[in-house]
């Protein structure tokens, strides 16, 4: 053992332990946070399955043969909410007119033939029988795939009972009220998933690091001690706090490009994969943002990094030092992280009003629901979103001006001592 | 002779804390005032609101007829302060901070050389102005911060604690620094010192402060002599007994 470790090591852990800044934000910030985000997730998950077998499926009976009756029977007793449709020619025009008709986000065709397949199969197993599928893509969850996924499963049970490999799926996905045939919901669904993973880590990392920028060249002003001499200067105080949002704003902004490049790229490599194999370009299926979107996107995303940057700049306003200053901007964190995991994954419209609320009240939230919105062209989503982040942004601020404007700046101060928080009265000002 | 500062009755109050209490002394234009007094009497405080950082809880403070607090922009135009501890920004180099702090002063850029080229003289640091300020010792960086302070050519100069933390060879050469350019310049300095032996040769004259509240005022000699003291300090040790 090396000599002094122990002894070095208690040290450590002592100062570390009684850091209230540390408890709260490494063990009890996350020990809360996760639970919560495991509920909203765990409820999504849920109600994407409740949602998906209760959901009508409406079958389109063109066989109206043996084995295409016995299959809705099937269904039936498989607990699915059936509708059928008998002899309905599937042309463009109808297909979208059943979805309407029925209010469903599921077809299923039983083609003409079907049951003459499924017997000329016991003969010949190179023959097989085709269903075809349609799903309505909406773009607002992961788990929009899971609709997709149960007629799956319930293919893969009537084969197992009847015999292998005996009915397939062609799938198409209706997206923005047109069929793209041959595009299966599901691998929409996940490729849709690897960007609306991809903005919301790149929102989470470049608030994260220029929250901490601003923090610390508030902090570092004070701790050094060139704050004060920068106030007795004649020059206007917004333009100190101005300044300093500024500064930080770039250096993000730099970063931000920086990863997003390198972001992308790593995307990229792993789409080209992708869509190579399954043969999907999402742009061409009108699910890539338009220009307004990305402008849409661009101005959430920097009113939102623009509050951020005012509520770290007043919070270390608080500090002492930067050491002080990265705790308490720590604070923001969750709020940051929250919205940002559960919406990778979840869609806001399908969670219980109360978390849809405590989601839309949290300014952070809004460049990711921007994101998801601009792709299938809700613009007014994120307008809205933009409105409420401007408003909040003002608010704070409006309070990081007053406080520049005062002697608060430098005496303002937060001190954790035995628990209890309290303003500290700056005694080695005089 | 006209009045640089007039406080009168100024009072400060953190919290539960009094930190002025009644305070009040003039100083006069073109002289170097000396504010002495032990750590936590109140100096720092006094020299804040002077310079537009903290506000009085009551009482005035008048920087050439200007209101500390009603017309804080004006009195900013015409003073320039030094903190205690204070520092440069550690990624700029000497050089650079001179022209950032000068560029507050001065739209005009040979003005702004002009007040850089006088600081680069008084703080005799020569090529190491090149180097960034994290490189500097303690000595060179209150040289640098002395000198930003006395560039503009303020009209009121207020230094707290200008040598805290030299040495004896750096304190001597910035107390030289402080007096060659009062002399030269006319500019008025209000300092505070807990050395009082440093302000005794410094100042032209001196309050001693103690609990907030200034104890006595006047010429460094004539407070000899009236409290029969053979420097600063003893007079300082009477008076506060007194009081």
């Amino acid at each position: 053992m090396l000599k002094g470790f122990g002894n070095f090591l208690l040290k450590e852990l002592k100062e570390l332990v009684r850091d209230p800044k540390i408890l709260l934000g490494m063990i009890i910030v996350p020990l809360i946070m996760f639970p919560i985000l495991g509920a909203v997730m765990g409820y999504a998950v849920q109600s994407a399955q409740e949602q998906a077998v209760k959901a009508t499926l409406v079958v389109v009976n063109n066989d109206d043969g043996e084995w295409s009756n016995a299959f809705i029977s099937f269904l039936q007793k498989a607990g699915v909410k059936v509708l059928v449709e008998n002899n309905t020619v599937l042309e463009n025009g109808k297909v979208l007119e059943l979805v309407s008709k029925y209010n469903t986000t599921q077809i299923l065709e039983i083609p003409k033939g079907f049951s003459e397949n499924v017997t000329a199969h016991f003969s010949n197993s190179s023959i097989k029988a085709s269903l075809r599928f349609y799903g309505v893509f909406l773009g607002t969850s992961v788990f929009e795939s899971v609709s997709s996924s149960i007629v799956d499963g319930l293919v893969s049970r009537f084969n197992r009972a009847i015999a292998p490999d005996v009915l397939y799926t062609e799938k198409s996905t209706i997206v923005k009220g047109e069929i793209k045939y041959g595009v299966d919901p599901a691998v929409l669904s996940g490729l849709m998933m690897s960007q609306s993973i991809a903005l919301p880590i790149t929102i989470m990392i470049l608030l994260t690091y220029s929250i901490q920028i601003a923090a610390t060249s508030v902090a570092v002003e004070k701790e050094e001690k060139t704050l004060e001499t920068l106030l007795t200067m004649p020059m206007d105080r917004l333009a100190i706090l101005l300044g300093k949002l500024s500064g930080s704003i770039v250096v993000a902004a730099v970063g931000a490009i920086a990863y997003m490049a390198g972001y992308s790229y790593l995307m990229g490599s792993v789409l080209t994969g992708v869509t190579a194999n399954i043969n999907i370009d999402l742009a061409s299926l009108g699910l890539a943002p338009s220009f307004l979107g990305y402008l849409l996107l661009g101005v959430s995303l920097f009113v939102t990094m623009l509050s951020a940057l005012a509520l770290a700049v007043i919070l270390s306003a608080f500090a002492e030092d930067v050491r002080s200053a990265q705790s308490f901007v720590g604070y923001i964190y969750p709020f940051i992280f929250l919205p940002a995991f559960a919406l990778m994954y979840v869609d806001i419209n399908t969670l219980p009003y109360a978390f849809k609320l405590v989601l839309y009240a949290i300014p952070y939230s809004h460049p990711v629901i921007a994101s998801r919105a601009i792709t299938m062209g809700h613009y007014w989503t994120a307008i809205l979103g933009i409105i409420y982040v401007s408003a909040f942004t003002i608010v704070v601020m409006y309070a990081a001006s007053r406080l520049f404007a005062t002697e608060k700046i430098l005496t303002a101060k937060i001190k954790f001592k035995r628990g209890k928080r309290g303003k500290k009265p700056a005694e080695e000002f005089y | 002779m006209s009045l640089a500062i007039e406080a009168s009755n100024v009072t400060k109050i953190f919290g539960e804390i009094r930190a002025l209490d009644g305070l009040s002394f003039n100083v006069k234009s073109g002289e170097i005032f000396g504010l002495i007094g032990p750590n936590g009497a109140g100096k720092t405080t006094t020299l804040r609101i002077v310079s537009t950082l903290l506000l009085p809880t009551s009482g005035t403070v008048k920087v050439f007829g200007f209101d500390v607090v009603k017309n804080a922009a004006e009195v900013r135009k015409i003073i320039s302060y030094l903190p205690e501890e204070a520092g440069a920004y550690r990624y700029l180099s000497g050089l650079e901070y001179l022209e950032f702090m000068a560029k507050f002063h001065t739209k005009d850029k040979y003005e702004a050389r002009e007040m850089v080229n006088e600081a680069a003289e008084i703080s005799g640091l020569g090529e190491r102005l090149k180097d960034k300020t994290k490189a500097y010792s303690k000595g060179m960086k209150r040289r640098l911060l002395v000198a930003r302070a006395l560039m503009v050519k303020p009209k009121l100069a207020i230094l707290d604690e200008p040598t805290s933390g030299l040495d004896v060879i750096h304190a001597y050469h910035v107390r030289d620094i402080i007096k060659k350019y009062v002399q030269e310049h006319g500019v008025t300095v209000l300092l505070s010192s807990h050395n009082m032996l440093e302000v005794e040769h410094l100042c032209d004259r001196v309050a001693l402060v103690n609990k907030g509240k200034v104890v006595a005022e006047g010429e460094p000699q004539e407070l000899k002599e009236k409290f029969e003291g053979e420097n600063l300090e003893e007079v300082f040790a009477k008076v506060v007994k007194i009081a």
